[in-house]
């Protein structure tokens, strides 16, 4: 077994401390002026804005480790969101391009807490296209990055310099082409740098920091395995075993800010992922009756971490730092 | 009842069933919660393994060996029966294997006391399926288990397994333990493990199955099929969980993802005596398991109906002979209590043998000592007759130390 050097970021203070520290207010005015931004790119590139559903009877099982919150709903259980990828296929019967910037609640395990990159409670933007392909959407997230990094430059100099964040970080970022490099290539490369990658898993956290310190961009890793996600990844058709699929990572050791490709759509194929995954068919009723009777779009997307967003673009230490309120990992807090 | 009678067949089975209906296809309800099943050993002789004799050589060439290591005869306190037991260090090539949620082991105190035992002894120890959907996950149910154990176990050895079901994914067992602070100190150490449960030895291809009060199976009604198997009118019913659907790449990219998702957790596999066990076991472990239990057709169950009990799955024996031996784990359970049948497995490629209803008998007897006594005695006879065979490490068994009256003169054929 990999034992991966323990990460140790600081805690939060508490909440009068946090919420009256500069660094909050630069990060947050920050983390406006992206969602500000990213609402403007989407809706001109034909995005339609839905408000996001909080609770459903089944929740996106594709979360290493994180426990989901149940809520009594009627004498039913329900789940809050871990994040919505369900709607966003099903949404697309009624629009072909559609987002959310959705709130996720994970209960991700104890040892994420220092990791300075999970949060209990987070938020994503979350886009889907119908009929689109993998490449579709890395060519569309490399331009909603451009688009973020250009406006926050343009308006938010005063956050940057009190954050202490050097505009040149993001040069390379407007000038280049984001690189593609597959799993099976940023495993070689970690094992390069003498971390032990297992080459049928996810890149793990300290992995994913180490790669990202080794460029100067955000860069897309593709082409995970199957073992390694929730069923609603897309698997190749090509190349069994194979998801079509990606990250992208951040710079300088800000690790990943998305997830996403090309989604499990058919009946059949979600049957047999769901099993591959260790899932109860049954639970995902409403869901699968879409998918068999009329079938659910072709798609592909992702999920941008607004709050890992925000602290790429201000240089914070934490992602909690981009967040009024954090909730942390077994850390009890309002 | 009319003065008919069908000599050769078993005439009160037939009459059972044409009074009472499917409640005859299972064991009389009054053994409920208070009986343990599993498959009777043929008339005269048991079953296979019974019937295989354990043959010490004359001449032993790693008594010598281990002479003159010591300097001085070998004896059987000599024999070390240290074992790696899919990930955990293990004085002994045992284990406990998983009782579920039946009423013998579910809520009351056997559980706990088997937990504090097994951890006394250092062993590594399973959590059965669907503990958390009947029992709870807190004060009653799987953690007071876990519990249990780790408040007893000395630093470094045993560990504790939990297995998962389709139904207990809705109650994601495996993320609640994950990240429970009780469990934090064995997963620290690494003493963790899950185990994908694919089925088990008494009821080859079925699911977990329980009697409940008509009262109680509303509340588990949306999670389980709940069956009037015992009469419309019954003041009980059973309650049966799904097997699971499995293929190959099921198999395999469950077990991918069990490691993925708890890359600090050992990994285990648990399979029923299917006639492609080999198979199964083959692709567990390529996919990275760190240990596949194979249940035998002996193998016990808190409620099975007899036709499986006593008509279907593969012994244990023939599990064992059609299983390729592969540097992980290879587990083997069903009616193990002594140190022969334990010596017999391992001979035959087990690396460790698992005590399932002998372990709760033993609790049941005596909730302090009952399974440590037991236990000791299994482990003295492991010593007595690993040193007749003059083998002092338990890797070193091999077929050649059985025989099977049935296969004549012809050693290779175990």
């Amino acid at each position: 077994m990999t034992v991966a050097p323990v990460m140790k970021a600081p805690l939060p203070p508490g909440t009068r401390e946090h919420l009256l520290s500069p660094v909050t207010h630069a990060a947050l005015r920050l983390q406006n002026a992206i969602a500000i931004a990213s609402r403007e790119f989407l809706a001109a590139n034909g995005f339609v804005e839905l408000l996001p559903p909080m609770l459903g009877p089944v929740t996106d099982p594709g979360v290493r480790g994180a426990k989901q919150l149940d809520v009594d709903f009627y004498g039913h259980r329900y789940k809050l969101m871990t994040s919505v990828i369900l709607y966003k296929q099903a949404s697309l019967l009624a629009f072909d391009r559609i987002f959310y910037l959705a709130p996720n609640v994970r209960l991700e395990p104890l040892e994420t807490a220092t990791t300075g990159r999970h949060l209990v409670e987070f938020h994503q933007l979350d886009v889907e296209m119908r009929d689109a392909t993998r490449d579709d959407v890395l060519a569309l997230l490399q331009g909603l990055m451009r688009h973020i990094v250009a406006h926050v430059l343009r308006e938010c100099t005063g956050e940057l310099a009190a954050l202490g964040r050097d505009p040149g970080a993001f040069t390379a970022l407007l000038r280049e082409d984001f690189e593609r490099m597959t799993h099976a290539e940023a495993v070689r490369r970690l094992q390069g740098l003498l971390h032990g990658q297992s080459a049928d898993a996810e890149i793990d956290w300290y992995g994913e920091k180490l790669i990202s310190e080794q460029t100067d961009r955000p860069f897309f890793i593709t082409d995970y395995p199957k073992g390694s996600r929730g069923f609603t990844d897309g698997e190749s058709r090509t190349e069994p075993g194979v998801l079509r699929n990606f990250d992208l990572i951040a710079a300088d050791g800000f690790g990943e800010l998305a997830s996403g490709g090309e989604r499990t759509h058919e009946y059949r194929r979600l049957i047999e992922r769901m099993r591959e995954s260790g899932e109860n068919p049954s639970k995902y009723a409403w869901y699968l009756e879409l998918a068999r009777d009329g079938g659910l779009p072709a798609s592909a997307g992702f999920g941008l971490g607004i709050e890992r967003v925000t602290r790429y673009l201000g240089g914070l230490e934490t992602v909690w730092q981009a967040t009024a309120y954090p909730k942390l990992p077994g850390v009890l807090a309002p | 009842m009319s003065a008919l009678s069908a000599d050769g067949l078993p005439e009160e089975s037939i009459r059972r069933r044409a009074r009472d209906g499917t409640a005859a296809v299972f064991p009389a309800l009054d053994g409920y919660g208070r009986r343990l099943y599993g498959a009777e050993p043929a008339a005269g002789g048991g079953d296979e393994l019974d019937r295989v004799r354990v043959v010490p050589p004359v001449f032993v060439p790693l008594r010598l060996e281990k002479l003159y290591e010591l300097g001085r005869e070998p004896l059987y306190g000599d024999v070390d029966l240290t074992a790696a037991v899919g990930g955990f260090a293990s004085p002994l090539p045992l284990f406990v294997c998983a009782f579920g949620s039946t009423q013998v082991a579910g809520a009351g105190d056997l559980g706990r006391a088997v937990s504090e035992q097994a951890g006394r002894l250092g062993i590594p120890m399973v959590i059965g399926e669907n503990v958390v959907p009947m029992h709870g996950y807190r004060d009653a149910g799987l953690l007071s288990r876990i519990r249990a154990y780790a408040a007893a176990v000395p630093d470094g050895l045993g560990g504790v397994v939990v297995q998962q079901s389709t139904e207990d994914a809705d109650a994601e067992v495996w993320n609640l333990v994950y990240s429970d602070p009780v469990a934090t100190e064995l997963l620290n150490t690494g003493r963790l493990a899950f185990e994908l449960k694919v089925g088990q030895g008494a009821k080859p291809g079925l699911g977990g199955m329980t009697v409940l009060p008509r009262a109680a199976a509303a509340s588990v009604a949306g999670q389980f099929l709940v069956d009037d198997a015992f009469g419309a009118g019954a003041p009980t019913v059973l309650r049966s969980s799904s097997p699971g659907t499995f293929t190959e790449e099921i198999l395999r990219q469950q077990v991918h993802l069990m490691r993925n998702n708890y890359p600090r957790a050992r990994t285990w596999v648990k399979l029923h005596p299917g006639r492609d066990v080999g198979q199964a076991a083959e692709i567990a472990w390529a996919a990275g398991a760190d240990a596949v239990t194979v249940d035998g057709a002996e193998g016990g169950t808190g409620w099975a109906p007899p036709v499986f009990l006593g008509q279907v799955g593969l012994p244990l024996a023939e599990c064992l002979r059609r299983i390729d031996k592969h540097e992980a784990s290879l587990l083997a359970s069903g009616r193990v209590w002594e140190g022969g049948r334990a010596l017999k497995c391992l001979a035959m490629g087990a690396t460790a043998v698992g005590l399932g209803r002998a372990a709760l008998l033993a609790a049941d007897e005596d909730a302090a000592e009952g399974l440590v006594r037991l236990v000791r005695c299994l482990e003295l006879e492991l010593r007595l007759l690993m040193s007749a065979l003059g083998k002092y490490a338990v890797p070193d068994l091999g077929a050649d130390d059985l025989w099977l009256p049935s296969e004549g003169s012809d050693r290779d054929r175990l």
